[in-house]
């Protein structure tokens, strides 16, 4: 096992593994890194390590990367989760939700936001960059108008880095999007025959799509063109199952559905998973994948194991790229288990009680 | 008997479309059975007929009460024993006196029902129920549905029971007890199963129906009293919840272990499932059971129950629920952020958090509940002030006297219902559902003003 000393040391050798297996996916070395990155979190992570010293799994008895304990996504809402001394906390990552108390916090550093880009950009090329080079229209806040979310970090860090294509981003800080400057930019993509990738949440789309319908308007953008969906509606528009979505957007956008991708990750986790690849995302079902350097497993919610194949189960995922934070999450996503991905089926919600649905108050 | 062999109503055909006129249709029969045999019934014969079907369904070898028994948890929503359980406990109440005391309870003069009767102030009225009620059942629970049948039989009204898709078996087998007891009255009932919201037979059954009844959640219940027309009589019943209050001395009263005891009883029935069921249980600070051990007691009296009375398997989403709330607790416990955590081992059978934290929690259910300190009952009603409108059921541990004692600004805050700790999923059978009459709010009165 590698003993890290100090975080620099940490975010090179996790940056530099991201690198080997951007250059070989089977790359060896995780278990090793996972183990060490454990180790260091253990130190430096003080409610963490309670948490691992109250089940007794720690650096000493934790000899696989599968040992290493979990924690709810939802524990960042309450409880500081990072390795960085408070002065050194510079950026922080918010979850979307209606109250302070209800939003997680994931802190960063410029050591570990580089991580973060460096995790987030070569899977992002993979599964939304072609050869066609497409003019881009997030229907996003720019960073200055939502410096806390860390989906529009990752918008920021992919506009920078393809900065030679026409960017738009349309939506304002409140994440309503601007459906004229939308409009406007898709309405000249389509006139002068530029591609365009169309990145945003679900119920941005939704929005656009509203508005289109509103005006029956619709664009025939060239047959390059893509699209990137991600979240959830989180009361924000309407909500339509996601094949109908997708329908919608072929229907009036003209993003061939083999061009429609689905981005799963929240602002706990440093890495992100993909359903496909551009020209090969209509697959059902769609099947999610992350990087190399982060492992899902879906385990029974009854005993937190594995469950086999073909099963469902709470979804967890260990990212060496949280590298500052806690790399071993439990998601209340469920998911089913599959050879090479897992499928999303959905929230682990409070239970219903069935025809008396109860209200949910304390609970995101 | 198998259940292929019950042919009688419309959910018994599964898979069969149901059209608008086909419910239409349904209607008028109910509608006119009722006029010709149901409406001129006595109240002896409709009770004695109910008690009837009581005594069968209360008799461990009847055939029907077998095949509840024996159906998947995945269509009854319980395992066996849950399910016995509530059974019992649901029928053992439904006797001739208890039936006729709902009946005086609600319009003071039984035979009302039949004729007029005189009122104190020397004039007549009488009471008759809607001709065809229509109710949109629970998918939660079963025994609702088996009241609500049972009242409107009371009320000689036609009736017809929606269940949710899949939802439909222990209703039916309930009908169809009453259809072999007594075949005349169930000719006036029907029953059948479609989602909420499918357009051409609640259409057909919300222009038929007199009188509506729903049981749901406040979406349900919102999207029914948008549908309906104005003239409908409607009563709905949307989201409530439930919680324990257990007084500082109610264990040197009661025993500790009889407090426990009643807890367990709470949590355990149906699986928490329902309104009436707590999410949390406030036990008073500064007695002689202090809260966390309390939790603790609950814990081990849960563990045993599980041995007894399985919970028995639930859907991976419900489970997912409770392993996400449980692993949030751990961390919390583990840093001594005023929370701790009891689980069941390698199961999500039960679970108990004791939470510093005094807001109102609404609970994973399937026995996850929560144990929260409280100072007094002004403390509780102040915290717990975001939920007064939603409150069914609070189960009080206390002696008698400070029952009473507590009883009262419970009552005057909001609660319509306040019962012993241990007896929050057992209502007597005329208990005012969320606090108004059972009967009276599905009657219409007529008075007779004599010169």
């Amino acid at each position: 096992m590698t003993n890290f000393t100090s975080l620099t040391e940490v975010c090179n050798a996790v940056s530099a593994f991201i690198q080997r297996c951007t250059d070989d996916p089977h790359a060896a070395g995780f278990d090793e890194l996972a183990l060490g990155l454990f180790a260091f979190q253990f130190a430096r992570n003080a409610p963490y390590a309670n948490l691992c010293r109250a089940e007794n799994l720690t650096p000493e008895t934790v000899a696989n990367w599968r040992d290493i304990p979990t924690v709810q996504t939802r524990a960042f809402k309450s409880l500081d989760l990072t390795v960085l001394p408070e002065a050194d906390r510079e950026t922080l990552f918010r979850s979307s939700g209606t109250t302070q108390a209800d939003r997680s916090r994931h802190f960063h550093c410029a050591k570990t936001l580089a991580v973060y880009h460096t995790s987030l950009w070569p899977w992002f090329v993979g599964h939304l960059v072609d050869e066609s080079a497409n003019r881009l229209l997030f229907l996003f806040p720019d960073l200055d108008q939502a410096p806390e979310s860390s989906l529009v970090h990752m918008m920021d860090t992919a506009a920078k880095r393809l900065a030679k294509r026409e960017c738009c981003f349309a939506a304002d800080g409140q994440w309503q999007i601007d459906s004229q400057v939308a409009v406007d930019f898709l309405h000249d993509c389509a006139t002068q025959n530029e591609p365009v990738t169309i990145l945003g949440t679900a119920f941005s789309f939704v929005h656009l799509l509203d508005h289109l319908n509103a005006d029956a308007m619709d664009f025939q953008l060239p047959s390059s063109s893509a699209a990137m969906e991600t979240g959830g509606y989180k009361g924000r528009s309407r909500e339509m199952p996601k094949a109908e979505l997708h329908r919608a957007i072929t229907a009036k956008l003209g993003v061939p559905s083999s061009r429609i991708i689905c981005e799963y990750g929240m602002c706990e986790l440093s890495s992100q998973a993909y359903d496909g690849k551009l020209g090969q995302a209509n697959a059902a079902p769609r099947l999610f994948r992350f990087p190399p350097w982060a492992r899902a497993r879906v385990v029974s919610p009854e005993t937190l194991a594995d469950v086999e194949l073909g099963q469902s189960g709470l979804l967890q995922v260990v990212d060496l790229a949280n590298a500052g934070s806690a790399l071993s999450l439990q998601t209340e996503d469920l998911a089913k288990r599959h050879a090479d991905g897992f499928e999303l089926l959905g929230r682990a919600e409070l239970a219903e009680s069935r025809g008396c649905s109860l209200m949910n108050l304390s609970h995101d | 008997m198998t259940e292929q062999s019950l042919d009688y109503f419309l959910a018994d055909k599964p898979g069969a479309e149901l059209s608008r006129s086909l419910v239409a249709d349904a209607c008028q029969t109910l509608r006119r059975n009722r006029n010709e045999y149901l409406s001129t019934l006595g109240n002896e014969q409709i009770i004695s007929k109910l008690t009837e079907v009581a005594n069968l369904w209360s008799s461990p070898d009847y055939p029907l009460r077998q095949m509840a028994l024996d159906a998947d948890p995945e269509e009854t929503g319980f395992p066996r024993e849950v399910l016995a359980a509530g059974l019992d406990a649901c029928f053992a109440d439904w006797t001739q006196e208890k039936y006729f005391m709902l009946l005086s309870q609600e319009f003071g003069d039984p035979t009302r029902l039949q004729s007029f009767a005189s009122q104190p102030n020397r004039s007549f009225s009488m009471v008759n129920g809607p001709q065809l009620i229509a109710h949109i059942a629970p998918g939660n629970l079963p025994v609702p549905v088996f009241q609500s049948i049972a009242f409107g039989l009371l009320l000689r009204s036609a009736q017809f029971v929606k269940c949710a898709s899949g939802k439909s078996l222990l209703p039916r087998l309930f009908g169809h007890s009453l259809h072999f007891v007594e075949p005349g009255m169930a000719a006036a009932l029907e029953i059948a199963e479609w989602d909420g919201g499918n357009e051409p037979p609640e259409s057909a059954l919300f222009a038929e129906a007199d009188c509506v009844t729903v049981n749901g959640s406040d979406k349900t219940v919102e999207s029914i009293r948008q549908r309906l027309p104005l003239a409908k009589r409607l009563a709905c019943y949307g989201h409530r919840v439930s919680f324990g209050y257990v007084e500082k001395q109610a264990n040197e009263v009661m025993g500790t272990q009889t407090v426990i005891s009643h807890a367990a009883d709470d949590i355990v029935a149906w699986n928490q499932h329902g309104c009436l069921s707590p999410h949390v249980i406030y036990v008073e600070q500064n007695g002689s059971l202090n809260p966390s051990r309390f939790a603790d007691m609950l814990a081990e009296e849960l563990e045993a129950r599980n041995e007894a009375m399985p919970r028995g398997p639930i859907s991976a989403k419900e489970a997912a629920a409770i392993a996400t709330a449980r692993r949030f607790y751990k961390i919390r416990e583990a840093n001594n952020a005023g929370a701790a955590l009891w689980e069941s081992k390698d199961s999500t059978d039960w679970t108990v958090v004791h939470e510093d934290e005094k807001q109102f929690q609404t609970s994973p259910l399937n026995r996850f509940i929560f144990v929260k300190p409280i100072e007094h009952i002004d403390e509780a009603l102040h915290v717990l002030e975001p939920i007064r409108e939603s409150v069914s059921t609070v189960g009080l541990a206390a002696s008698e006297a400070r029952m009473r004692d507590l009883a009262l600004p419970l009552a005057r805050w909001g609660v319509p219902r306040i019962c012993p700790l241990g007896q929050m999923q057992r209502p007597p059978l005329a208990w005012r559902h969320d606090g108004r009459p059972p009967l009276g709010e599905l009657i219409r009165w007529t008075d007779l003003e004599t010169a």
